[in-house]
């Protein structure tokens, strides 16, 4: 499902170079719930960009279910984006002028599904995130976790195959995170692949298996496998 | 994507844009207020100069419908505007006129001669200046010229040579200044006594209102002596032949004449269409200078409206980041920008084609100026103010559409 070979991408800034990944490579099956972790800066949010067809690699391959990335259009890659990824973002990236509401209608606008029946999933996604009681709120009038949940709802609305988040309960209390998690869970069990970005080691215990980033790098192997982890402890 | 799915798009875009124009509501007025005044202005010039158009056709159509007048002598200048040329030599004869009145029906409604003199009037023992004018009882007809008050006189006063005299209103106005009634009442030109037959329209020229009009028949036998006219007014029996009507007249007056040429001629021929399409070629400029200034302020507009563009494109970078990740194509972006920046202009355009007619009513209203909206001057504005959007509109909207996902959801 995702395929990717030696990637590299580095900013300049001025003279000194950073170099935000140094040649990762990794493979993850359609279906699996795997975990990337690591030290903050390492790089794990470049990753995600890339994952999510938002941001290209200066070099290296990205094969997503089969295609390879880089040859795709502008209008090839918003429809992957809009069609097949549920992009969870670690600042949430909601419209500020927006209801909760309309941000989570906003991936099926470029859909072109008409007003009736947007306003109808985007209802039940919110609610199913607990958040029935607050879909006419602006982000402004959100708590943090509200915002975090609006962005996930967001996420899933279009039912994408993979869904990439960010530090999605980064802004939670233990319990609702673990709504969450829970909800990943069993979209995961449906089928959905499922990449998650994490400082919290529990939460990477939770997944199929971890990659650990450290500077760019995907560190031992790449290839952290929990269960095994769990069974050897 | 299906035809449905393009026209929800098409719905989103424009509530989309409407909803971000109403959100800022003051700006959205500030960037539109250039295409209001602009095609306010264009609407309202034009109008303006239209309207100079009309009234002078107006005034043309005064003198006489389909008109063509012959003069004596050689072709001075803007003839045209010469009326009533006295002291000119009388030179069109009797043998010319009875030509002109054998000329068919299709081709000729009327004619009239004359000549004029100035001449000394004289009731009791008050004096004026006037022009006295002898001509046939045709002449209000063809000059359109007509007695407001008593009756002009007839075939049978020019038959037995009557002294009876239509005066202007000037002339009725410095001889009778007691407001009394002139029929009847006998004023003397050059001593000759007249009776006073009718009082002739109010035509705001001096020529017309300052004249007295007799019988030719009188005129010759009392004042000039000359069975030559100065002038025959000739009307024609429609606009389409007066061309035609002028060629004929010109080719036989001048084999009256033995004359090969009109470079020869001891006449010529003022044509009441070249005037009117001189005039009104001169309101045309008029109206063109006027609407092309008023572009310029359309132009200036559509600047305008990029300015805020390209500020609204610039605010609300982020935004186009996150409609990018979640699936935004560059020309969905790019149509919201663009519906955007047509609901501006569209919206000033119709409210300057409001302004633009309140300002041709007001001055009408207030101004006294002739002021006429033509639906094409409207069409043109608006038209053109829907383009300004779209050009000056295309540009920010490309630019926004051309943005990267991830460098726009990283700008501050
Ligand atoms: N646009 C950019 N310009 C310059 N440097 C950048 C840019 N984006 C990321 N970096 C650098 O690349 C490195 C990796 O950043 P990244 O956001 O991927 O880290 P991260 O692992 O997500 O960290 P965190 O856990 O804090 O979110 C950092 O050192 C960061 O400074
Ligand atoms: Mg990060």
């Amino acid at each position: 499902m995702i395929r990717i070979r030696d990637i590299h991408k580095q900013y300049e800034m001025g003279p000194t170079v950073v170099h935000a990944l140094d040649g990762v490579s990794m493979d993850i099956t359609a279906g699996e719930f795997v975990a990337i972790v690591g030290p903050s800066g390492s790089g794990k949010s470049t990753l995600m960009n890339i994952i999510g067809c938002l941001d290209t690699p200066d070099r290296g391959e990205y094969v997503l279910a089969g295609e390879p990335v880089a040859e795709l259009s502008d209008d090839q890659l918003a429809e992957i984006r809009n069609l097949r990824i549920g992009f969870v973002f670690q600042n949430f990236n909601l419209l500020p002028r927006a209801t909760a509401l309309e941000n989570v209608e906003l991936p099926l606008i470029y859909r072109g599904r008409g007003a009736r029946a947007r306003r109808r999933v985007a209802e039940e996604m919110l609610e199913r995130v607990g958040l029935a009681d607050r879909m006419t709120h602006l982000p402004s009038e959100l708590s943090g976790g509200q915002r975090q949940r609006v962005a996930i709802a967001r996420a899933l609305v279009g039912g994408p195959s993979v869904i990439l988040a960010d530090e999605p309960t980064g802004a939670l209390d233990t319990r609702t995170g673990g709504e969450i998690m829970d909800l990943f869970h069993r979209l995961n069990r449906d089928g959905v692949t499922v990449i998650l970005v994490t400082h919290d080691p529990a939460l990477a215990a939770q997944t199929g298996r971890s990659f650990r980033l450290l500077d760019g790098r995907i560190v031992g192997n790449g290839l952290i496998d929990n269960r095994r982890e769990e069974a050897v402890q | 994507m299906k035809l449905g799915a393009q026209m929800i798009m098409l719905w989103e875009n424009g509530a989309m844009s409407l909803r971000s124009i109403l959100s800022n509501k003051g700006r959205a007025f500030l960037t539109a207020l250039g295409v209001m005044i602009g095609v306010a202005s264009v609407i309202g010039l034009t109008a303006l100069g239209q309207g100079a158009r009309v009234s002078v056709e107006g005034r043309l159509s005064h003198l006489g419908a389909n008109l063509l007048i012959i003069y004596s002598g050689e072709p001075r200048g803007t003839s045209l505007v010469r009326q009533r040329t006295t002291n000119i030599a009388p030179m069109l004869t009797r043998e010319d006129l009875t030509f002109l009145d054998s000329l068919p029906q299709e081709l000729v409604t009327k004619t009239a001669p004359e000549s004029s003199m100035n001449a000394q009037l004289k009731v009791e023992n008050r004096n004026a200046a006037a022009t006295v004018i002898g001509t046939d009882p045709d002449y209000p007809d063809v000059r359109n010229f007509r007695p407001v008050y008593g009756a002009f006189f007839t075939e049978l006063d020019v038959e037995s040579r009557r002294n009876v005299a239509a005066i202007g209103v000037q002339v009725y106005r410095d001889l009778f200044p007691d407001g009394r009634d002139p029929l009847g009442q006998t004023i003397r030109i050059n001593g000759f006594p007249f009776q006073v037959v009718a009082i002739m329209e109010e035509k705001g020229s001096p020529t017309q209102d300052a004249s007295v009009l007799i019988p030719f028949s009188t005129y010759r036998r009392s004042l000039s002596g000359s069975d030559n006219y100065a002038i025959i007014n000739v009307q024609a029996a429609s606009p389409e032949v007066m061309y035609e009507l002028q060629e004929i007249i010109e080719r036989e007056l001048l084999s009256l004449r033995r004359v090969p040429s009109m470079e020869f001629a001891n006449f010529y021929i003022a044509n009441q269409m070249d005037l009117i399409s001189t005039v009104t070629g001169v309101a045309d400029t008029f109206t063109l200078l006027l609407g092309g200034i008023a572009a310029i302020s359309l132009l200036v507009g559509g600047i305008g409206i990029m300015n805020i563009m390209l500020v609204s494109v610039a605010e609300r970078t982020r935004e186009i980041g996150v409609r990018m990740a979640l699936g935004a194509k560059p020309r969905h972006i790019m149509t919201q920008f663009l519906t955007e920046a047509i609901i501006l202009s569209a919206g000033g355009g119709t409210i300057g084609v409001l302004l633009g007619n309140l300002f041709s009513w007001g001055a009408q209203r207030f101004g006294g100026l002739a002021s006429l909206v033509t639906p094409e001057s409207v069409l043109l504005a608006f038209s053109f103010a829907l383009a300004t959007g779209l050009f000056f509109g295309g540009y920010p909207a490309y630019r926004a559409s051309r943005l990267d996902p991830i460098e726009a959801l990283r700008y501050e």
